[in-house]
């Protein structure tokens, strides 16, 4: 049960000769650096070492520009870190993999593909057998709420639609981790409330792993196991927070009850208290 | 029934046409050129044209190789595109190469194909291969650079190797911008096949065509324009009703949102 920040080098021994028995994902001293431009260079992600255990719903919290987007890339293996390694199982990440699903804020859907086309694809990749892969993908697009739009083509979906045909395609290949980056951000305040709903529904039942990256405040403690918070320039860990809200959360019931309230209060303050002046909502 | 808009859509090029035709013949009538046949004259020789065996033979060994240039040249291309819009070495070798041959008339490079290769097919098929390849290169290469990378990321995640995902992920995302190069390709393909056969005649339809002005039979010179017009349309169409089936999928009439999160 922990999630390490290590923000100096005070930590000294690295989080794997401790490592939790439940840990899958180990990110120790990632460092990102872009170069911006011919001379200078922009530090991104600055000696970021967090352990997620499996099963938890941790959000990464910050103001855009953070680099909490990069970070999941990093996890992801879509991205090499400059400096530093992120370990899943144990086993350092060298690219993507069917391990770990990402849900992108900008869908990806394939165009060319129907609804059914693209929640079927990594199945098929996976060499499960077509009959087997297309049952398995109906009870998935059901699932999310898509029933009747099997042979539909991305375009004709709205976005919303489109977000659940995302999240039921990267389910179909089993990913023992999700990773989330603003899945929401593109999406209606009143859309957006309602895939939260769902997506809470839907992890209630398996509690798969997750990394959800987020710029909401609401969004975070609403989901979450755990909340990292992150500043920016450079990117750093700020404030590990546990969220200690019983499961499982119904939005109306949470909306009203005082310790929801007070994460949210507690977490915009210490986001309008840093010297960043980064508002994180 | 048929709504009206969909008639008037459906008469528009027949009336376009007709309409074309009818200056022609006022302007011919005015001008009274032996050299500018009427529309009527040279709509009269096609028959002849189209009816004589030899003429028939020539636009045939045409249309032939205009297929075999266009052919290879795509098979070529799109594969060379997609490589130089996904792989920056690639495009750093090819794309001044490519600069340099681009605004170069195809034709020009016909004599100095003739002393190395002859007068015959070879020649004149490779001159068309060259003039369609740029486009196809070109729009592939535009339309794998487009690719949006998360979708890439997407299917690497589900396992799909960089190979795999060139063809499986790049190219049918690149479709709709691929048939756009295509298409320019295929116009490039009828123009390049008219002029190698004007600079090297022994057959064709540009053979006929200028065989005819060389003796004066500005009827057959004009009927010839008229049936490479055709051929031009044809060709078009038949293209279009082919892409338009292949990239469904991306065609903007689909872009009606349904009202459902």
């Amino acid at each position: 049960m922990k999630v390490v920040p290590s923000r100096s080098s005070e930590w000294v021994e690295p989080v794997t000769t401790q490592k939790p028995a439940s840990a899958i994902i180990e990110i120790d001293r990632v460092s990102q650096i872009f170069q911006t431009s011919a001379r200078k260079d922009h530090l991104a992600l600055s000696d970021i070492s967090l352990t997620i255990e499996e099963g938890a719903f941790v959000s990464i919290l910050g103001p855009s520009g953070c680099g909490k987007s990069t970070l999941l890339y990093i996890v992801g293996g879509f991205v090499s870190p400059t400096s530093g390694a992120a370990k899943m199982k144990g086993q350092a990440i060298t690219g993507p993999g069917p391990d770990r699903g990402p849900v992108f804020q900008e869908f990806a859907l394939f165009p060319w593909k129907t609804v059914l086309g693209n929640v079927m694809y990594g199945p098929r990749q996976q060499g499960v057998r077509a009959t087997e892969a297309e049952t398995q993908s109906r009870a998935l697009i059901e699932m999310v709420g898509l029933k009747g739009y099997e042979s539909f083509y991305p375009k004709e979906l709205s976005g919303g639609m489109k977000q659940r045909v995302a999240l039921a395609r990267t389910l179909a290949y089993h990913p023992e981790v999700l990773l989330m980056d603003e899945p929401f951000g593109a999406l209606d305040a009143h859309t957006r409330t309602r895939l939260q709903n769902d997506l809470l529904n839907i992890w209630e039942r398996d509690r798969k792993t997750v990394l959800f990256v987020t710029h909401s405040v609401d969004e975070a403690v609403f989901l979450s196991d755990k909340v990292v918070m992150m500043s920016k320039s450079p990117g750093r860990i700020r404030e590990v927070i546990d969220i200690d809200l019983p499961r499982p959360r119904r939005r109306n019931e949470l909306l009203l009850d005082p310790r929801y309230q007070k994460y949210v209060v507690d977490i915009e303050r210490m986001f309008d208290e840093s010297d960043e002046g980064g508002s994180a909502s | 029934m048929i709504s009206p808009a969909t008639m008037v859509k459906r008469a528009a090029p027949v009336l376009a046409c007709i309409g074309l035709l009818a200056i022609w013949q006022i302007a011919s009538l005015a001008l009274k050129h032996d050299s500018f046949p009427t529309a009527l004259e040279a709509i009269r020789a096609i028959p002849d044209i189209l009816g004589d065996k030899e003429s028939l033979i020539n636009i045939l060994a045409s249309l032939r190789r205009m297929a075999i240039g266009f052919g290879i040249a795509v098979l070529v291309s799109i594969p060379l595109g997609l490589l130089m819009g996904r792989s920056r070495a690639v495009a750093a070798f090819f794309n001044p190469l490519l600069m340099v041959i681009y605004p170069v008339p195809k034709a020009a490079l016909m004599p100095i194909i003739m002393l190395w290769l002859g007068v015959g097919d070879i020649t004149k098929t490779l001159v068309i291969f060259l003039g369609v390849s740029l486009p196809v290169i070109y729009h592939s290469f535009e339309g794998a650079k487009a690719v949006e990378e998360k979708m890439l990321w997407s299917s690497a995640a589900m396992g799909l190797s960089s190979a795999q995902r060139l063809v499986r992920i790049v190219l049918p995302a690149a479709l709709p911008e691929i048939l756009t190069g295509c298409r320019t390709g295929l116009v490039l393909a009828l123009i390049t096949m008219i002029t190698s056969e004007m600079i090297a005649r022994q057959s064709g339809a540009g053979n006929i065509l200028f065989n005819a002005l060389d003796m004066g039979q500005y009827d057959t010179v004009y009927a010839m324009i008229i049936i490479v017009g055709a051929m031009g349309i044809c060709l078009d169409a038949v293209f279009e009703r082919v892409r338009a089936r292949l990239v469904r999928w991306s065609e903007p009439q689909f872009d009606i949102p349904l009202s459902f999160s």
